[in-house]
């Protein structure tokens, strides 16, 4: 993924929207749309929920085999001899390959060292065991204050264990302090979190000569096919990649990867086709999570409640090698301020874009310094958000966002920070903000009208379980006025027209336009044909209702069917491709919570959430509702419950599964509204991200607002809750 | 998963002949831990001896007015069984959340007293600790979050992961062992050991080719009943801390009671302390609050579990609490 797309450091500074280009009109949005922005069930969803639906974990070839990777135990070690001999005499063993060389040095838990394939996956699995790995172990550093301490090991023996980053500093320091009636001081951090994708990573590699098709669960198709040719060595017309049903990426599924290039690799040995998909351990140390992010953090404010200062000095670790920014101060109008980042490298697996990159994490350590100060100058946090957020504009819808969830979620019922009701049940509301870029462009497309009248759209995107499939049928249907189920979108496959990755929330920006434009593209060619039939010029032509007619005239026309039955024998087939002005970029939200807290036990129960999200044109209702559930349900795990726990002592983490990695069930989930504020004007904006940057922060505020105790680190785990309440009441916290 | 030879027991006898065996032989039965612990490398056994078709499934009334409950009746099973949920309600109460529905339907009454800890460090490959003969524990100066609060004496500082052991060991309950060298009763409370470095390898008294068959419940008598658990995660997650109260009353004072404690020890623990402050004690707020403070007063919690202590307070007060029938959140 590149930079540019991932949002990555926005935040400091919110800005107006660019102005949106105006489409040439052909191409425009319909005024009056027959599906966009309803509400139409996933195209695929009864192939999801029979079985049906075939993900890559699902697929099988005839003489598959299977592939394991052996990998490093240690969090820091130097490989003295790799000894391949047993394995490769192991039982049903097929191929068997160094991926390092003696002497390497292998930086994390998890770093790959080797691979097997056997004929099953157990006797791939027993072999791996068999390949004799001699370690010489290095001292190792698994914390950001054991790489920070003064006589810290390094983490590489040539590499230092930190890096400056950003170092932001905008108006007058000193005098915004001076400015200031009240200063408030605090360290704030967030934590280690896994993508924990459903269907982990993994491909099955099958090579014909030096033809290799990969079936890849990945974000980006193409992007996939050009790193197997540029790794493999071979043009990138001889690889063809497939995903056809994926089950989740959140920014950690780009690229093939090791395992996918090692099993291209044990396929081409093998001669035969492999399937590698890692098992929940490697997904957790090896493909990818959110940095962490800490801040020590001085800002003021005065008696009305006007931000003046911010003084942050952060860090945070991407884990071996790999950095670790985020925006800070996140979205609120700080006029001076000065940010100094330090990124520290330990031994773990790398960082990886991971929904909404940088955000949840700046949001957090800037909503509760926002709600210790709205306490301090004793205004309600609302209020003080709303006077020091950023001026409305299209993509900066705050401030009516602040003021009509409010109203819906029964805001003035909150009451002042610490719940004054008796027993061990305490209440509270929280509120946060968020916001995101988005954009997109450069998706390509393809349709295919047949003299049936059957319609193929063919674009080389691909559906992370987000709901593009859907998108693109509901766009062709919508244009070419028919129902959706008689479009067939096609998707996932590098023999289809280009489309970029699907991250930063891009695209439903980028793959809207593309099918819309192709689409009109395909309904012209056909306009030429039947117009003629219906005694016409193809300009006085339309298609709704699964008919063509004249304009203005129903009655004079034909059933979509019997028009197309004109095609005879030369069936229209067009290209096209994404175009400005129907997409944009920029969106804003805010979310409401209200938790309970036992202070008795430290645990928190979440009541209700409550999301006021835009992303401009709106294209299914329920899948965009679908993105805000998910993102949120998401931030709760991120809020309460995940933490990558690396043995302080060993480097080894601790839970690298889903019995201890907690992740919520059913019962953790609140009732979730949401008000999704259609801006057709805006043309498609992306909603995969916002939605899941506020949650966390909102939660952490409840927690204060029921208890009066303030944690200023996720997650919410009972010991900190319990800890926060104890130095309450010892008098230590305001 | 080593490859492993696979025995189908259709009797005791036969169970406990295939588990008489020169090696590493383990009993089967809902399979919900040992294929876990098998599949991760944490247990290379060369024979697996599917007991669950040998075992009892069935639950019977007892001529001394008690329940008989077989090691292979399912948790499901448990849970939809009428009288035994009007007699022992605190054993429906911690069969309620054990797993997942799925699990629940699976796992067994047995297998639920058997299996392993839980422990991070035991069940990752990596850290060879004393429960797989390596000689240290790694939550001494590691995570241990998670870990003891009581009996902490070591070598091991797991806590023991059954739900059912707690309600068992309150009510009384008596165990029935079956092995080549015949058949004995072990009492619940009996059944479990704290470790050793002699027998540190194992969470209770079962000999390698022994099996426990039966859960023998006595007749509970005049009895409240209690059960309360702190749990992080509403859903599928092991409890903080919980507990067992059963109280043999006189009226409306306390005559004598257990209270015992899971999630805390590596053993189901009985707070003497919390026992004695219950006897001939009124069942009100002040002697659960009073009982719950002698229940942490032995308390020696590790470096990152001192919050534990707060949470067993919490669960001893609130059980007993719910024993007097007053309402607590």
């Amino acid at each position: 993924m590149s930079e540019q797309n991932t949002g990555r450091g926005r935040g400091a500074a919110p800005q107006p929207p660019p102005p949106i280009p105006t489409p040439d009109p052909k191409y425009a949005w319909p005024a009056k749309p027959a599906l966009l922005g309803t509400a139409v069930k996933r195209i695929d969803g009864p192939d999801k929920v029979t079985g049906r639906a075939r993900y890559t974990y699902d697929i099988n070839r005839p003489g598959m085999i299977y592939g394991r990777m052996v990998r490093s135990p240690y969090p820091h070690a130097k490989i003295v001899s790799i000894d391949l001999a047993a394995a490769e005499k192991a039982p049903g063993v097929r191929a068997v390959l160094a991926w390092k060389e003696p002497g390497a040095e292998v930086v994390y838990q998890g770093d790959p060292v080797a691979a097997v394939a056997a004929d099953t996956e157990e006797r791939a699995r027993d072999a791996a065991q068999m390949v004799r790995v001699r370690y010489e172990p290095l001292p190792h550093v698994s914390t950001e204050a054991q790489a920070l301490a003064a006589d810290a090991p390094k983490w590489h023996s040539t590499q230092e264990n930190t890096r400056a980053g950003v170092r932001q500093e905008t108006g007058d320091l000193e005098a915004g302090f001076k400015e200031a009636a009240h200063v408030v001081e605090a360290t704030y951090s967030t934590h280690v979190i896994t993508h924990v994708c459903l269907e982990t990573h993994g491909a099955v590699c099958e090579w014909d000569g030096d033809q290799l098709t990969a079936w890849v669960t990945t974000q980006g198709v193409h992007q996939c096919a050009q790193q197997f040719a540029q790794s493999l060595g071979i043009p990138q017309s001889n690889v063809r990649v497939i995903t056809q049903y994926m089950g989740g990426g959140f920014g950690s599924k780009f690229a093939p990867d090791v395992q996918g290039l090692i099993c291209a690799r044990l396929a081409k040995l093998a001669n035969a086709p492999v399937k590698l998909m890692l098992d929940r351990k490697e997904e957790h140390l090896d493909t990818g999570n959110r940095p962490s992010a800490f801040a020590q953090i001085r800002a003021g404010v005065t008696n009305d409640g006007k931000l003046t200062a911010f003084d942050g000095r952060s860090w945070g670790t991407g884990g071996a090698g790999a950095n670790a920014n985020f925006p800070l101060p996140y979205l609120y109008q700080f006029p001076n301020r000065r940010r100094v980042h330090t990124d520290v490298y330990i031994n773990a697996g790398q960082q990886r874009a991971m929904r909404a990159p940088g955000h949840p994490q700046g949001c957090f350590l800037t909503e509760i310094l926002m709600d210790e100060l709205a306490d301090r100058v004793k205004i309600d946090p609302v209020e003080f958000r709303i006077k020091n957020a950023p001026p409305k504009a299209p993509n900066q819808m705050w401030v009516e966002y602040f003021q009509q969830g409010a109203r819906q979620f029964g805001w003035e019922k909150r009451h002042p920070t610490g719940d004054p009701a008796p027993g061990p049940i305490k209440a509270g509301m929280g509120v946060s903000a968020h916001l995101w870029g988005g954009g997109g462009r450069g998706t390509q497309a393809h349709v295919d009208i047949s003299s049936d009248g059957a319609v193929v759209v063919r674009c080389g995107t691909q559906d992370l379980g987000t709901g593009t499939r859907t998108l693109v049928t509901i766009v062709a249907a919508e244009t070419l006025g028919l129902p959706t189920s008689a479009v067939k979108a096609e998707i996932g496959d590098t023999n289809y027209p280009f489309s970029p990755g699907s991250g930063g929330s891009t695209t439903a920006a980028s793959v809207s336009p593309a099918i819309r434009i192709t689409s009109i593209k395909a309904l012209d060619a056909l306009f030429a044909r039947v117009a003629p039939v219906l005694g016409t010029a193809p300009e006085n032509v339309v298609a709704e209702g699964g008919r063509i007619h004249v304009k203005g005239d129903p009655t004079k026309g034909l059933a979509w069917k019997d028009a197309c039955k004109h095609l005879g024998t030369e069936p229209i087939s067009v290209d096209g491709q994404w175009g400005e002005g129907l997409s944009s970029s920029g969106t804003s939200g805010v979310q409401f919570a209200e938790v309970t807290v036992d202070i008795e036990t430290g645990v928190v129960r979440i009541k209700r959430i409550l999301a006021m999200q835009d992303c401009g044109l709106i294209v299914d209702k329920l899948t965009a509702e679908s993105q805000v559930y998910g993102g949120i349900i998401a931030a709760i795990n991120f809020a309460l419950f995940e933490d990558r726990l690396l043995d302080r002592v060993t480097g080894q983490m601790v839970n690298p599964n889903m019995e201890w990695y907690l992740l919520a069930g059913m019962s953790d989930i609140p009732t979730i509204d949401i008000v999704l504020n259609n801006m057709p004007e805006r043309g498609v904006i992306g909603i995969g991200e916002p939605p899941t940057v506020s949650t966390a922060s909102a939660i952490a505020n409840a927690v204060r607002n029921a208890t009066g105790a303030t944690i200023r680190s996720l997650p919410l785990h009972p010991h900190k809750v319990l800890a926060a309440l104890e130095q309450q009441k010892a008098g230590g916290t305001q | 998963m080593k490859a492993f030879a696979y025995v189908n027991a259709t009797s005791e006898k036969d169970a406990v002949a295939a588990l008489k065996f020169d090696g590493i032989a383990l009993p089967l039965a809902g399979g919900q831990d040992l294929l876990a612990r098998m599949k991760d490398y944490i247990d290379t056994p060369e024979r697996v001896v599917n007991v669950k078709n040998a075992l009892d499934r069935t639950a019977a009334p007892t001529s001394g007015g008690g329940w008989r409950i077989g090691a292979s009746m399912k948790i499901v099973d448990l849970l939809e069984h009428a009288d035994i949920g009007k007699m022992y309600p605190a054993i429906i109460a911690a069969a309620t959340d054990i797993g997942t529905p799925q699990i629940r339907h699976q796992a067994t009454v047995g297998g639920n007293l058997n299996q392993r800890p839980r422990c991070w460090y035991f069940r990752n490959e990596e850290f060879v600790c004393y429960k797989k003969g390596g000689s240290r524990c790694f939550a001494v100066n590691g995570e241990n979050q998670y870990h003891a609060i009581f009996g902490n004496d070591g070598p091991s500082h797991i806590v023991h992961p059954s739900s059912l052991a707690v309600p068992f060991v309150a009510y009384g309950a008596t165990f029935r062992v079956i092995g080549s060298k015949g058949e004995r009763e072990v009492a619940a409370a009996e059944y479990f050991t704290m470790p050793t470095l002699q027998n540190v390898l194992k969470e209770n008294v079962l000999d390698d080719d022994e099996l426990l068959t039966h859960v023998m419940l006595p007749a509970p008598g005049n009895v409240k009943t209690g059960h309360y658990e702190v749990r992080y995660k509403a859903s599928h997650d092991w409890p903080l801390a919980f507990t067992t109260v059963v109280l043999a009353m006189n009226g409306g004072i306390v005559q004598s009671g257990r209270v015992v404690l899971g999630a805390v020890a590596p053993v189901p623990w009985r707070s003497k302390p919390a026992e004695d402050a219950l006897a001939g004690k009124p069942l009100n707020e002040a002697t659960a609050a009073a009982a719950a403070e002698a229940a942490v007063s032995e308390a020696k919690p590790m470096s990152g579990n001192a919050y534990k202590v707060q949470i067993a307070r919490t669960a001893v007060k609130r059980a007993i609490l719910n024993a007097a029938g007053i309402k607590t959140v």
